[in-house]
């Protein structure tokens, strides 16, 4: 492609100019294109379909599978711990996802503001997001332990509660715990990335809003808000998304209990296909994701290009 | 919501005004809360120093305060570098963190310039495809990608996990290129293009010198989630000498059902440092350049 | 097991000697039994993949024995070490893959799911059997499939009741009741002493579905029959249930979360007073570096699991054994490597070294002196012999191997017990579970 790119100018005084964009454009798009091309299709496009392929089979670690069209997916609709998970993997992916925003918006909100140390401040902040999720999640093992919850140690010294609380061991204690745990990790992300788009809004525009005798409120709805949407829209996509499809913080801390409470489609899918060695079924599960994925993508892929009326004066 | 409305008052602060509230006012909208999200965001690290440096004894007894440690100990740490292969694990994954996230950035900027610039036919369908790309949950592709890596003979080597990371770092590093692009004034480009420059030139010359805030973000993105990565380095990975630290740490620290809590917490801790250097740097021009991605 | 074949004639005929010889002089090789050996091809080097190790000891014995199998062939072994929990999904996928490790020793009924992929080890576990007393019955299901043996048996990690003797005595039993109804006293007693017993009853790999199973064998239920009908709701399915729910009422709060180091650290910190595992907490207390801690290994004593309804013992036991994969290109080297390590003089120290952790699945292995070395260490020693194995009473596949991944059994002992569904619900919804798996 280095060779190709410099006959560009020379051919550009013969043709007009619509001509030469248009065909340097496709023949150039294509090799730059290449490199990422070979790499996806090669390992995530083939592999996707080959999963899918797998889903409609009755394939076993070892055995070679026979297609048998949308058995798994009706065996799945019957089996209970498969709704189970579909129901725990909606409550874990819209609780947090929720939260995530609420509290990350607040602290986009806070580090918005001339504070000492600022750099300082938001290096510490993002550290729950970096450190490899297993890791943290060994953490959480120990402050949700059911006897050596420093948590618990600290309320019960606090005269708060006399019990030890049984954060993992109960099931709605459990889905909390996992789901305060994901928050805990997700924060930074939605915060960082939300200052980011609060920064790009001019202070003048506060300033005039003022002037005109706009309330805070008003302010935050009619300003921030509509000028913060694009990146809303972005950041929720992806907290969505990581928290529809993870796995580790699961893995690590109940392996889906007690009694299945906590199991995810991505930690269903993976015992019952490696563990479990019944790879169409869990490929199944897996296939099973896909739909949401794609609701969750559309949502926020229209939440993107309609946001061309947030600039058109809507109100409300 | 009430506190949006405050904390929006004190966005208002920036612009000069500041006079207009109190500093108690500003102690409770801003500092309280700030002290308590930190406080949360902070403490499971807090903890796993303490249990680092705990001696074993103390970590299991339940009278004693768990919040301090009355006889603080290397040795969790000392076991962890010298006895086992913990600093070979933090090469590896720097090794393979550092190499796909250089491949990924290659294939990005390439590809994020041809969608934003080029704007070849299709290309509005490619970069809507790329974004999808990213959605695609590793859990799903591990199988079938270990019988790839497989085929390909690069199993049981840092080249099956540098030819397999891309897979999610491509999407997002493009995803993100391609907004920070899109806020270069293409008025430039115009320019360069009329006196002759090719894209190539255009591309290396004038765009990413502009685009270097972006290409730190998305590198330093990038780095962290192969850093992070579990599931390929869990699938495709058998030796020992091999292993990344997140997935050496849960499988080498652990004998049967007794886990070496304080190597644990002391191989967390160290396996975060280098990110985390990284990031106190970087922190700036992560920030900025998720602004870039979404300007028009 | 019935298949009277002129080898297992000759192995039972070796095996009474063997034991006989054992007993007399402590000599281990019977006068009459051939000495195998496979020769290795030339230039062959192994590729080893076992689960990490669960003490010091067992680690450093094995390498120590691989490097004199290195010594004495000339044959290079690379010995990689994985979680215990991750060797399963390792081995399938080289199974599927069709490369990897030359040796993996993986669980339970793991050589059943790819059978075809594995090298016949016939002739060297014919071997072994006839020369050290034969094999366990359990282990010899684990490893035959069809008449041939498609793993050799290496082990079983014992799980056996661990109690403090002091506490057991205080709430009145100077001696360890045998059987359920009495181990149900004990525990009453103990936990009304502020005592309580806490048995892993989340998705524990390990120690969650050991004493699970035991809990339904022992009161007679079982996943299915002989001809995998599945027959888990069952009158006596429903008794287990009951028993194990008046278990939960004497239980530490916490116990259906718990994963297989939970109990462990609540036994250590004086928290519980009995629970299921391996020896694993009394080695922890043995050499831990805090005086108190050391002081209450005195205190800890093991009984096997006790006797129940069906009047013999069920139990089952993290069972471990090697596969050879048919890709591999020294088949040879691998079965001797196999055969050289567990001989009586390398299987011996290694065995002793691991303290009890390793129990043995060749019968005239009772023999070795770690058994009696403590009196702790002894319920250890039959944890194979009393063992039935995954899936009883049906055969050993990829059924019985996803049935327990699954947790069926554990999850309808965690619902009956802990009160969320009746134990009748319970059992008829594991049925349902069940039957998924062993509709083909």
């Amino acid at each position: 492609m280095v060779a190709e790119a410099p006959k560009v100018p020379g051919r550009s005084y013969q043709l007009s100019l619509w001509a030469r964009l248009n065909n340097n454009r496709d023949i150039l798009g294509l090799f730059f294109m290449l490199p990422a091309a070979v790499i996806l299709l090669l390992f995530l496009t083939y592999p996707l379909g080959l999963g899918v392929y797998l889903s409609m089979t009755d394939s076993r670690i070892g055995g070679v599978g026979n297609f048998i069209w949308f058995e798994n997916f009706e065996w799945l609709y019957g089996d209970r711990v498969f709704w189970l998970a579909v129901f725990n993997t909606l409550l874990y992916t819209i609780a947090a996802s929720i939260i995530k925003f609420a509290l990350g918006l607040w602290l986009a909100l806070i580090l918005n503001h001339h504070l000492p140390f600022k750099a300082f401040i938001r290096a510490i902040v993002l550290l729950p997001w970096i450190v490899p999720t297993v890791l943290s999640a060994i953490a959480f093992w120990w402050l949700f332990d059911s006897q050596y919850s420093i948590i618990s140690w600290a309320l019960q010294k606090m005269g708060i509660i006399d019990q030890y609380i049984d954060f993992l061991g109960d099931p709605d204690n459990a889905r909390a715990s996992v789901i305060a745990a994901n928050i805990w990790r997700g924060i930074p992300f939605v915060a960082i990335t939300l200052l980011a788009g609060l920064q790009t809004i001019s202070v003048s525009l506060h300033e005039a809003a003022t002037l005109d005798g706009a309330t805070p409120w008003q302010r935050f709805r009619h300003i921030t808000l509509p000028m913060l949407t694009p990146i809303i829209a972005v950041v929720m996509t992806f907290s969505v998304l990581f928290t529809f499809t993870d796995f580790q913080l699961i893995y690590v801390l109940t392996r889906g209990g007690p009694l299945n409470a906590t199991h995810l489609m991505a930690t269903l899918s993976f015992q019952r296909a490696i563990p479990g060695t019944q790879l169409g079924e869990g490929a199944a599960i897996a296939t099973a994701m896909i739909p949401f994925l794609i609701t969750a993508i559309l949502f926020s892929y229209f939440g993107l290009q309609n946001r061309k009326w947030q600039h058109g004066g809507r109100d409300d | 919501m009430t506190d949006a409305v405050s904390s929006d008052k004190a966005v208002h602060d920036e612009g000069g005004m500041a006079y207009l509230t109190s500093l108690p006012r500003k102690v409770v909208t801003i500092y309280i809360p700030l002290a308590i999200f930190i406080f949360v965001l902070l403490f499971p690290f807090y903890w796993m120093t303490v249990v680092a440096i705990k001696p074993d004894g103390e970590l299991i007894e339940q009278g004693a305060n768990p919040f301090w440690v009355d006889n603080p100990t290397l040795d969790h740490i000392r076991h962890l570098l010298f006895e086992t292969s913990y600093p070979h694990w933090l090469w590896n994954t720097m090794l393979v963190a550092t190499v796909s996230t250089f491949l990924s950035l290659f294939c990005a900027v390439l590809a994020a310039y041809a969608i934003e610039r080029l704007r070849y036919t299709g290309s509005r369908y490619v970069g809507m495809g790329i974004f999808l790309a990213y959605l695609v949950p590793p859990s799903i592709l591990f199988i079938p990608l270990s019988i790839m890596v497989q085929a390909y003979g690069v199993r049981d080597t840092p080249l099956a996990l540098i030819l397999t990371y891309p897979t999610f770092l491509i999407p997002f590093s493009t995803w993100l290129l391609m907004g920070y692009f899109r806020s270069i004034p293409y008025e430039l480009e115009e320019c360069a293009l009329i006196d002759g420059a090719s894209r190539l030139q255009i591309l290396t010359k004038i765009t990413l010198p502009l685009a270097v805030p972006g290409l730190i973000s998305a590198g330093i993105f990038a780095f962290t989630l192969s850093w992070n990565e579990f599931i390929y380095a869990l699938t495709f990975i058998d030796a020992s000498e091999n292993k990344t630290v997140p997935v050496a740490i849960v499988t080498e620290l652990v004998t049967g059902d007794i886990y070496a809590w304080g190597s644990l917490m002391a191989g967390a801790l160290l396996g975060s440092l280098p990110v985390a250097i990284l990031y106190s740097f970087f922190v700036d021009h992560y920030v900025s350049s998720m602004t870039g991605a979404v300007k028009e | 097991m019935s298949n009277f074949t002129r080898r297992n004639v000759l192995k039972t005929g070796a095996g009474l000697a063997a034991t006989g010889a054992l007993a007399s002089k402590g000599l281990i090789r019977p006068a009459f039994a051939q000495d195998m050996s496979f020769t290795p091809e030339d230039g062959a080097s192994l590729r080893v993949l076992r689960w990490s190790k669960f003490v010091q000891g067992d680690e450093d014995l094995f390498l120590q024995n691989v490097a004199k199998f290195t010594e004495m062939t000339g044959v290079q072994v690379q010995v990689d070490n994985e979680s215990w929990e991750d060797v399963r999904p390792k081995a399938a996928v080289a199974a599927n893959v069709g490369s990897g490790p030359d040796i993996i020793f993986g669980w339970y009924d793991d050589p059943h799911q790819y059978p075809d992929k594995l090298v016949d080890l016939t002739d060297l576990c014919d071997y072994l059997g006839g020369k050290y007393g034969g094999w366990f019955d359990a282990a010899q299901t684990y490893g035959m499939r069809d008449g041939r043996w498609i793993g050799m048996p290496w082990g079983a990690s014992g799980n056996c009741l661990v109690y403090r003797k002091s506490w057991a005595e205080e709430a009145g039993f100077s001696e360890w009741p045998s059987d359920t109804e009495g181990l149900l006293e004990v525990m009453r007693a103990m936990s009304a002493n502020g005592h309580p017993p806490g048995f892993a009853l989340g998705n524990a790999v390990g120690d969650g579905n050991t004493w699970t199973h035991w809990a339904l064998w022992s009161h007679g239920g079982k996943m299915v029959d002989e001809n995998n009908t599945v027959v888990l709701n069952s009158p006596e399915t429903i008794a287990a249930l009951n028993y194990v729910k008046q278990m939960y009422e004497t239980f530490i709060p916490g116990t259906i979360s718990w994963l297989d180091p939970n109990n462990n650290r609540a036994f250590l910190s004086g928290q519980i007073s009995l629970t299921a595992n391996g020896i694993s907490v009394f080695y922890a207390a043995k050499n831990s570096d805090d005086p108190a801690i050391r002081e209450m290994a005195d205190d800890i004593y093991h009984a096997n699991m006790p006797i129940g309804p069906v009047g013999t013992h069920s139990e089952l036991h993290l069972f471990t054994q090697a596969m050879v994969f048919n890709y591999t290109q020294y088949p040879n080297a691998c079965k001797e490597f196999l055969r050289f390590i567990m001989e009586w003089d390398q299987y011996q120290p290694w065995q002793a070294a691991a303290e009890g952790y390793i129990c043995h699945p060749l019968q005239a292995y009772d023999e070795n002196p770690i058994w009696t070395a403590d009196v702790r260490n002894t319920p250890y020693r039959d944890c194979i012999r009393n063992m039935l194995y995954n899936g009883y009473s049906g055969s050993l596949g990829y059924a019985s191997a996803a049935a327990m991944a699954d947790y069926i059994v554990v999850n309808m002992f965690a619902e009956a017990a802990s009160g969320a569904k009746s134990p009748e619900d319970a059992a008829a919804d594991a049925h349902r579970r069940a039957e998924r798996y062993y509709r083909i």
